[in-house]
């Protein structure tokens, strides 16, 4: 099954983020719990954490990148060779956690 | 400089008359005075040097004069003359001479302690010689800015000498209610800063204290406290009535530092009759000189209202 | 809006960053002050990384003490440094005033010249759930005083060109940020520029009336604008990042094509911004058709629902705006 991870809307008032630190390349498998990106905001950094196990296929968004909150960060799928979805077509949202530092 | 005691009765002799001029004339404006506080405007300004800079609150005529600021301009300033040193714009008390090392007196009670603490940290940052003195008086050490500037003069070691003049009155109200401590001077010992009181109405003593004080200052141990006792000879201000009875007056005049210094330079024979009367001459006739020189100069034309406001 | 400069976008702080970076590196005078601007970098981070090229002496602590600081800061820059006092919130800015109204704003005028107070006090302003003494817009009370600069961006652009003009300025200024802008990045000239105070920017080009406001109020309007323009009415809106001196000019001007004036305001409107700036336009161009808007006459409360029905939205800024143009 394949997942988006979209910019959560962590900190209230905040609208757009900058993308601080990948922790890992397409092709990385995530536990549930293990970091996969940092975000910051005007003030503060956002940990995000993956709530379910996946593997990263594809990053839409380099460190230093801006993004809208709810826009898509990258694409996850439970196995490493499931076809990605061509184009525009939503997917689930992957579970994650989110720690604001 | 008004190192000497000659010199120093000439300073005290000076605001004096400079002062009584001053309220003589039919319209003087809305002034403060110093009678009976010439003995610490003397004593501070004898332990500054040309590289100091000098501040106080708004009874500021003496402790310029003291400083050596010049009478005519002085005089011309107060009486809003354009010859003024500030265009006669800002009066007894704004006005400023920081080339002849008075940087400003501000009349708002307290306002000018942290202004002070401000050129200090200036003069501490640039590295450059002399220190900052600012006067006040009993009623200002009531005031929060005081001790909001104390703390961080204390914690930042700044070149600042905090004097307060305690002539005993803030307008009308006694200084045992204004002030809870139990000497005025330990509000500067509380932040760790060598803090002593002195009468201020004994030169010799006065001119000590205050030589000790600004020369910690000077070492560049950070600030020092220095109270001064003095009497209020006058009303608050030339507008302000008179609280104090005729027969507490009278016994006030019999301490006037003025007069103490003169019987104790002549009990030392260092002066005698003759000279006494001397000096009480020359004394007028620089403070008449003052107010001819004030008399001649115009008020500023009403279009300079708009000038140097941005 | 020229759109040939290159831009990088940047946080609200990062432009405050930038310009106090780049001035201090220009005029050793300037130096910080206030409460957290060291080693912590700002209250809102504005100063982060500074302490490391600066160090204590010119990004300096001080204790909680604001009419000291500010009244030091006042010495400092009548002795020659050029200091750039930080005062967390706008509602303490009212401890300072002695220093700040009394003395540095009237510094030149009562020396002839003689002396100058150029200091920069930086602030914050506005509603974001901090209650009643965290939350006022009080720029109109400076804007009357004779002697003082006051400034307010609504975009990053603008934080960094005005912090720059305001560190050049010869003061006092009073430099003024909206905390609910903090969380929105802008772009950012990437060549140093400064914006030079009493110039107006127009936001949005419109026809049927100009509204007129600064700071946050500026998203406000923009947002009404654009739920009127469904309507069929056309908004100005002009944004006027100097409020003193304030670019009659430019708002005379576009009063004159749309023919309505409708001013928004955090703060109070009794003797408001708004006030001032119709008063302004109409003795130029004579008297037009004027409504404003502003906080309700209470204390603006921590209570998010008391908050909210005090100060403006785009719903009750576009029915004022509506009402105005369609009576």
């Amino acid at each position: 099954m394949i997942y988006q991870l979209s910019v959560p809307a962590a900190v209230p008032g905040v609208e757009e983020i900058r993308i601080l630190e990948w922790h890992g390349e397409p092709g990385a498998s995530f536990e549930s719990g293990d970091l996969i990106v940092e975000l910051e905001t005007h003030k503060a950094v956002v940990e995000v954490r993956a709530g379910q196990a996946g593997v990263l296929r594809s990053v839409l968004a380099d460190a230093g990148d801006w993004r809208q909150v709810g826009l898509c960060l990258a694409m996850f799928s439970d196995g490493a060779d499931e076809a990605l979805p061509d184009g525009e077509t939503p997917s689930d949202e992957l579970v994650v956690e989110f720690d604001v530092l | 400089m008004t190192d000497d005691p000659i010199g120093r009765l000439r300073a005290m002799l000076l605001i004096r008359a400079f002062e009584d001029g001053l309220s003589a004339r039919k319209a003087h404006g809305f002034q403060l005075l110093s009678s009976g506080e010439e003995a610490v405007a003397v004593a501070l300004a004898s332990a500054l040097t040309a590289d100091d800079q000098l501040l106080t609150g708004g009874r500021s005529i003496g402790p310029a004069l003291a400083r050596g600021v010049n009478p005519g301009m002085l005089m011309a300033e107060l009486l809003g003359k354009t010859a003024g040193m500030n265009r006669g714009r800002a009066g007894r008390g704004h006005f400023a001479a920081p080339e002849q090392g008075f940087f400003g007196s501000h009349a708002v009670v307290g306002g000018n302690i942290s202004v002070a603490a401000g050129v200090a940290l200036a003069r501490k940052m640039a590295g450059e010689p002399g220190i900052v003195a600012i006067l006040f008086g009993d009623g200002a050490s009531a005031a929060g800015a005081l001790y909001e500037t104390l703390n961080i003069a204390a914690l930042w070691e700044l070149p600042i000498l905090f004097v307060c003049n305690n002539n005993q009155l803030s307008v009308s109200t006694p200084r045992e209610a204004s002030n809870a401590a139990r000497r005025i001077c330990d509000v500067g010992a509380v932040f760790g800063m060598p803090a002593r009181s002195v009468d201020g109405l004994d030169m010799v003593a006065a001119a000590a204290a205050a030589r000790e004080a600004a020369e910690h200052v000077r070492s560049g141990r950070g600030p020092a406290f220095l109270e001064m006792s003095s009497i209020r000879l006058r009303s608050h201000s030339t507008t302000a009535r008179e609280t104090r009875s005729r027969d507490e007056l009278a016994s006030l005049r019999l301490r006037c530092p003025i007069e103490r210094e003169i019987a104790r330079l002549q009990g030392e024979g260092l002066l005698g009759e003759m000279e006494i009367a001397g000096l009480r001459e020359e004394a007028l006739e620089r403070a008449r000189a003052a107010m001819v020189f004030a008399d001649a100069s115009p008020y500023p034309d009403p279009a300079e209202v708009l000038a140097d406001v941005d | 809006m020229s759109t040939e400069l290159a831009t990088t976008r940047m946080f609200f702080r990062e432009a405050v960053r930038r310009a106090v970076e780049e001035e201090m590196a220009r005029d050793p005078r300037i130096f910080v002050l206030g409460q957290d601007v060291g080693s912590f970098g700002g209250s809102y981070r504005e100063f982060d990384g500074l302490f490391a090229i600066f160090g204590p002496e010119r990004m300096r602590d001080t204790p909680v003490a604001e009419a000291a600081t500010i009244g030091i800061a006042a010495g400092a820059a009548a002795a020659g440094f050029r200091p750039l006092a930080v005062i967390t919130y706008m509602d303490f800015l009212m401890l300072g005033f002695d220093a700040l109204i009394n003395y540095a704003a009237k510094l030149r005028y009562k020396t002839a010249g003689a002396l100058t107070a150029p200091m920069v006090v930086k602030t914050t302003a506005g509603a974001q759930g901090q209650g009643v003494a965290h939350s006022q817009c009080i720029e109109a009370w400076l804007m009357s005083v004779p002697g003082l600069k006051v400034v307010a961006p609504s975009t990053p652009a603008d934080a960094y060109g005005l912090m720059k003009s305001a560190l050049r300025s010869d003061g006092p200024v009073v430099y003024i940020d909206h905390k609910r802008l903090f969380p929105t990045p802008g772009n950012v000239p990437v060549e140093p520029a400064i914006v030079p105070f009493g110039q107006a920017a127009i936001r949005r080009e419109g026809t049927d009336v100009s509204v007129v406001c600064h700071g946050y109020m500026v998203r406000v309007a923009l947002e009404a604008a654009d739920l009127l323009a469904g309507e069929g009415l056309s908004c100005e809106v002009i944004d006027l990042r100097s409020l003193a001196p304030m670019d009659v000019e430019t708002l005379a001007a576009s009063v004159e094509r749309t023919g309505r004036l409708f001013t928004l305001e955090e703060g109070q409107v009794t003797c408001g911004v708004g006030v001032e700036v119709a008063t302004r336009i109409f003795a130029r161009i004579g008297n037009r058709p004027w409504s404003r808007l502003g906080a309700l006459p209470a204390p603006v409360s921590s209570n998010p629902v008391l908050e909210a029905a005090c100060i403006p939205d785009p719903a009750r800024s576009a029915a004022a705006i509506r009402a105005l143009v369609r009576p």
